[in-house]
C-alpha cells in the first residue's frame, strides 16, 4: 500500500516538472519575451559568425543600456546618425553630412535616404513593416530619448541642446532644438558651441528607433523586441546562453562592388562566462572570435593571425578623496603615492605586459594627449620619501585601499600594496562588490579607492571635463572630489571652443594641472585585443574598443 | 497520510515566510543600490532618484515587504532590475536545465554510489571497499571547477567525444559531461553513507536469521539490507537533489549552462533584489518539499514506519 503511495507521489512530481517545463514555454509564447516560435533562418547555416561572450547583456533596448555586453549586440541592431572611423574621427552613417551654422550652435543633418527600420523581429512581422526612415523618427525618438518619464540613464549627454531643461522640467511637450526641417533633414539646435556635440551623437543610446514598435511593446517588452535599421535583425534570446541575429536582407548600405551587406547571414553570441572555456571552445573551432583572452594563454593568441591589439581610450587609477584627510589639501602625499610605484613592473609583471603606464589622465590617441607634459610621474623612491616627509609623515602613513572584487584589481592591488611599503607606504586592502564600492564613492565616503574609465566617445571632454570637473564631483563622475578654480576654466572653455588646435592647447593645460595636482594615483591606460579565427576576414578592431565592432563587412572565407 | 501531508504543508508556511522575510531584510540592508548600478558608472543624480522611484525603493520597506508578499500569494514576483523579465519567467525560463541537470546528475551519482556502498560494505576490507572508498574520498574531495575543466579538455579537446559546452540546439549530449562532473561528489556521499548503513545493517539478527532459513546470499543483501539501509541514502538524495534543483554556480559557470545558480549569482552581483527574492522563495519551496518527499518514503522502505 506505501509502496503504491509512494511510487504514485513520484509520478506526480515528474508530471509537476513536467508541467513547469510546458508552462515555460507556453509564458514565453504569451510574453513573447524570450523567442519566436519560429526557427530564425541564420541558425544551421555555415555563414554565420559564432562569438563567445562573458556575461548576459542586461538589455538590449539602447535607451536604456549602459553597459559594453549590451552595446556590442547594440551595434548590430541599431544606427545612429554618425559614426566614428577606425581613428575615432566622427564619420557619416545614417547622415549622409551636415551642416554646422557660424555660431556652432545649429546643426543640419541631410539623412541618407532608402534607410529602413527592420521588417521582423523576433520572426515575427514589426509594426513598423519596415517602413523607410524619415526625420519625423528622429524628431519623435530624441523626443522619447529625452522625455523625462523615460528616464534614460544617458538622455542628460544632451542637456546643451535648446529646451532640454523646459522639456524635463515639463513645462513643454517636446524639445524645442529637434525639428524637421524636410523628409530627409534634421536640425538640432544646441544652447552653447559644444565642441564634441558630434561624438556624443555617436554613442548608441541616441540610435534612431520604430515609434510604432517602441509603442507597442512599451520600455518593458522593447529590450525583448529591438527592431532598429543595422545590418543584423533580432532573432532570439535565451537568457545566459545565446543571443541570435540574422542578416538585414533589406540594409541600406552596398560594398564598393556594390555587393548587397553584410555579407554574413547571421551572428550568434554564447554567453561563456568562464575564460579558460572561452579560450577552449575557440581551440576547438566552435567559435569563430571570443571576448577576452585569459592570461594563461596570452602568449599564444598573440602568435595567431587574428590577434589584434591597440591602446584603448581608457585609464586605470585609484582615487583619492580630496575632500577627506589625509589627502585633502595634500598635494605632496598625493605626489609621493605616484612617484612610488613602478608602473612598468607592474604591467609586465601582473599585467603580462598588456597595458601602457599612466602617468597623467588623457590615454594615447585622444586630442590632448601629450607624453611631455610634466610632471612626468616616474619611478623614483627617494623622491616619493621626500615628498612624504613634505606632506608630514616622516615616518610613513597607513592608508586602507577599497577595490572592487575581481582577480585582477586584487593582484594589481597586492602588487601596488609592496611597492608602496618601500617609501613607507603601509597600505591595507579591502575588497567589496562593484555596487557597494560606487555607493560609497558617491557619497566620498572612502578616502583611497580604486575606478577605471572607458571613454563613452572619445573626446578629452569625455575625461577631463567628466572626471574632475567640479561641477560633477559625485556620481557624475569625479569621484575624487576635485575642485580647481582653472581647471575648471579650462575644460570649461575647451567644451565650446570649436577651433581644433585652440582646444588642443586649452587640454594640455588641464592636464598639466591635473597631474601636478595628482587627484588619482595614475596607474595604466587599457590596451584592448581581438581575436578571430584566421578565416574571418576584414574584422578590424575599432577605435573605441572592440565591443564597438560592428559586422557590416566582416567574411568567413572557411 | 493525507492528513500528514497537510500537517506538514502547513507547517513549511511559517518556514518559508521566514525565510523570504529574512532575504527580503538582507536585500535591504546590503550596501549598493539598483538604480544606481543601471545607470552605470557614471550617473546623473536625478536620473537615479527617478530609477529609484519607479523601482519602489524610495518606500519603507515595510511597505515594500508587505507589497511583495501581497504580489507573491497571487505568483508575481515583480519584474528583474536588469531586463524588465517577470522574475517568475526568469526562472522558469533556467528550470528545464537545471531540471534536467539535476536528474541526470542524480541518476548517475545513484548508479555509481548505491552499488560502491553495497560492495564495499559486504566486501569489507578488501580491494574492492579501499578501491570504493579512495573513490569516494577523491569524489567528495577534488573541487567542482577541477574536474570541471579535466573533463572538458579529456572528452572535448584530447578524445573529441563531446562537441563542447553550452547547450548547442539543445540536444542532451551537452549534458553528458555536466551531469557526470555534478554526479561524482553526491555519488560519492551516497556510496559512503550506503556503507556505513549497511554494515550497521547486516550485523541485525534479522540479516542473520535470513542467513539461517538459507536465503541466497544476494536475497539477503539486495531485499532485506539494502532496503532497511537505504534510509539515510534516501534522506541524503532528497537533500541533494533538492540543491541541485536550486542551481550549481560553478557547474553551470564552467559548461555554460543558463541554470538557476547562474540567475541567482548574476542578481545577486547586480543588486537584482526581485530574482534574488524570487530564487530564495523558490529554493526554500524545493527544500520542503524535498523533506516531505523523502519522509513519505520511509514507509516503503521500513514498513514499522507509519504516518497515519
Amino acid at each position: 500500500m506505501h509502496r503504491k503511495k509512494f511510487v504514485l507521489l513520484i509520478a506526480l512530481l515528474f508530471a509537476v516538472t513536467t508541467l513547469a517545463g510546458c508552462g515555460q514555454k507556453a509564458a514565453r509564447q504569451r510574453g513573447g519575451e524570450q523567442q519566436s516560435p519560429q526557427q530564425p533562418s541564420a541558425e544551421g547555416s555555415e555563414n554565420i559568425l559564432r562569438m563567445a561572450i562573458m556575461a548576459n547583456p542586461r538589455n538590449l533596448d539602447p535607451v536604456f543600456a549602459t553597459d559594453t555586453s549590451s552595446s556590442r549586440i547594440i551595434y548590430q541592431i541599431f544606427e545612429t546618425l554618425v559614426d566614428y572611423d577606425k581613428d575615432g574621427n566622427v564619420q557619416p552613417l545614417l547622415a549622409e553630412s551636415w551642416d554646422v551654422s557660424p555660431d556652432k550652435k545649429t546643426y543640419t543633418f541631410h539623412l541618407r535616404k532608402g534607410v529602413h527600420f527592420h521588417k521582423t523581429v523576433a520572426g515575427e512581422p514589426t509594426t513598423n513593416g519596415g517602413r523607410e526612415v524619415t526625420a519625423d523618427d528622429w524628431v519623435w525618438t530624441f523626443n522619447y530619448i529625452l522625455n523625462p518619464d523615460t528616464n534614460s540613464p544617458r538622455a542628460y549627454f544632451l542637456d546643451m541642446i535648446k529646451g532640454y531643461k523646459d522639456y524635463q522640467d515639463k513645462k513643454t511637450d517636446h524639445i524645442a532644438g529637434i525639428s524637421k526641417v524636410d523628409d530627409y533633414t534634421l536640425k538640432i539646435e544646441i544652447d552653447y558651441p559644444f565642441a564634441p556635440f558630434l561624438s556624443v551623437l555617436a554613442c548608441n543610446t541616441f540610435s534612431v528607433l520604430p515609434r510604432e514598435d517602441v509603442e507597442k511593446y512599451g520600455k518593458e517588452q522593447f529590450n525583448f523586441h529591438p527592431v532598429g535599421t543595422g545590418p543584423f535583425k533580432f532573432e532570439k534570446w535565451i537568457q545566459d546562453d545565446k543571443i541570435v541575429l540574422s542578416r538585414n536582407d533589406n540594409y541600406w548600405q552596398k560594398d564598393k562592388n556594390g555587393n548587397q551587406l553584410p555579407y554574413l547571414d547571421g551572428l550568434e553570441f554564447r554567453v561563456i562566462t568562464d575564460l579558460a572555456m572561452e579560450w577552449t571552445e575557440f581551440e576547438l573551432g566552435n567559435v569563430d572570435q571570443i571576448e577576452e583572452v585569459a592570461d594563461p594563454y596570452y602568449a599564444e593568441a598573440k602568435a595567431k593571425k587574428g590577434f589584434q591589439e591597440t591602446a584603448e581610450p581608457a585609464t586605470y587609477f585609484y582615487c583619492f578623496n580630496l575632500q577627506k584627510p589625509p589627502f585633502k589639501d595634500n598635494k605632496a602625499l598625493r605626489q609621493a603615492f605616484n612617484y612610488a610605484i613602478d608602473r612598468k613592473a607592474l604591467i609586465d609583471i601582473v599585467r603580462n605586459g598588456r597595458a601602457l603606464p599612466a602617468t597623467g589622465v588623457l590615454p594615447p590617441g585622444i586630442m590632448g594627449y601629450d607624453e611631455n607634459i610634466q610632471p612626468k610621474y616616474t619611478y623614483d623612491l627617494e623622491k616619493a620619501k621626500a615628498l612624504l616627509k613634505e606632506a608630514g609623515y616622516p615616518d610613513g602613513i597607513k592608508v586602507e585601499l577599497v577595490y572592487n572584487t575581481s582577480d585582477t584589481h586584487k593582484s594589481i592591488a597586492e602588487a601596488l600594496q609592496a611597492q608602496l611599503k618601500n617609501a613607507g607606504i603601509d597600505v591595507s586592502l579591502k575588497n567589496i562588490d562593484w555596487s557597494a564600492l560606487l555607493d560609497a564613492a558617491d557619497k566620498m565616503e572612502i578616502p583611497f579607492f580604486r575606478m577605471g574609465w572607458t571613454a563613452d566617445y572619445p573626446d578629452p571632454d569625455n575625461f577631463l571635463y567628466v572626471l574632475l570637473n567640479s561641477a560633477n564631483i559625485g556620481a557624475r563622475g569625479n569621484y575624487s572630489g576635485f575642485n580647481n578654480k582653472k581647471f575648471d576654466e579650462l575644460t570649461n572653455q575647451a567644451r565650446i571652443e570649436i577651433d581644433q588646435a585652440k582646444r588642443t592647447e586649452l587640454y594640455k593645460q588641464a592636464e598639466a594641472i591635473a597631474r601636478e595636482e595628482a587627484p588619482w594615483l595614475f596607474i595604466y591606460h587599457y590596451t584592448d585585443h581581438m581575436l578571430v579565427q584566421d578565416y574571418v576576414k576584414n574584422a578590424v578592431k575599432p577605435f573605441m574598443g572592440e565591443y564597438t565592432m560592428k559586422y557590416t563587412q566582416v567574411k568567413l572565407e572557411k | 497520510m493525507l492528513n500528514y501531508i497537510i500537517r506538514r504543508l502547513i507547517g513549511a508556511v511559517p518556514v518559508i515566510l521566514g525565510v523570504v522575510a529574512v532575504v527580503f531584510i538582507l536585500t535591504t540592508i546590503v550596501p549598493g543600490d539598483p538604480a544606481r548600478l543601471m545607470v552605470g558608472q557614471r550617473g546623473n543624480p536625478e536620473t537615479i532618484a527617478k530609477i529609484r522611484h519607479e523601482m519602489g525603493l524610495d518606500r519603507p520597506v515595510m511597505v515594500q515587504f508587505v507589497d511583495f508578499m501581497k504580489d507573491a500569494l497571487t505568483f508575481n514576483l515583480g519584474r528583474s532590475y536588469r531586463n524588465n523579465m517577470p522574475v517568475v519567467q526568469a526562472i522558469l525560463t533556467r528550470l528545464p536545465v537545471t531540471i534536467k541537470l539535476a536528474i541526470f546528475s542524480m541518476i548517475i551519482a545513484v548508479i555509481i554510489g548505491v552499488p560502491l556502498g553495497i560492495i564495499s560494505a559486504v566486501k569489507r576490507y578488501t580491494w574492492m571497499d579501499y578501491s570504493a572508498m579512495i573513490f569516494a574520498i577523491l569524489g567528495i574531495s577534488a573541487p567542482v571547477f577541477w574536474v570541471g575543466l579535466l573533463a572538458v579538455v579529456l572528452f572535448c579537446k584530447v578524445l573529441g567525444w563531446i562537441p563542447g559546452t553550452g547547450l548547442g540546439n539543445g540536444e542532451l549530449i551537452y549534458y553528458v559531461l555536466p551531469s557526470i562532473v555534478l554526479g561524482v561528489r553526491p555519488g560519492a556521499l551516497i556510496a559512503r553513507l550506503t556503507r556505513s548503513s549497511m554494515l550497521e545493517t547486516i550485523r541485525q539478527d534479522y540479516i542473520r536469521t535470513a542467513r539461517a532459513k538459507g536465503l541466497a546470499e544476494s536475497i539477503v543483501i539486495m531485499k532485506h539490507a539494502l532496503r532497511n539501509a537505504m534510509i539515510p541514502v534516501v534522506t541524503v538524495i532528497g537533500i541533494e537533489t533538492a540543491n541541485l534543483l536550486s542551481g550549481v554556480v560553478v557547474t553551470e559557470q564552467i559548461f555554460s549552462m543558463p541554470g538557476l545558480g547562474r540567475l541567482s549569482v548574476e542578481a545577486l552581483l547586480n543588486r537584482d533584489f526581485p530574482v534574488i527574492r524570487g530564487t530564495v522563495l523558490f529554493m526554500a519551496l524545493l527544500f520542503v518539499l524535498a523533506n516531505i518527499i523523502v519522509d513519505l518514503s520511509y514507509p516503503f522502505f521500513d514498513p514499522r514506519i507509519k504516518y497515519d
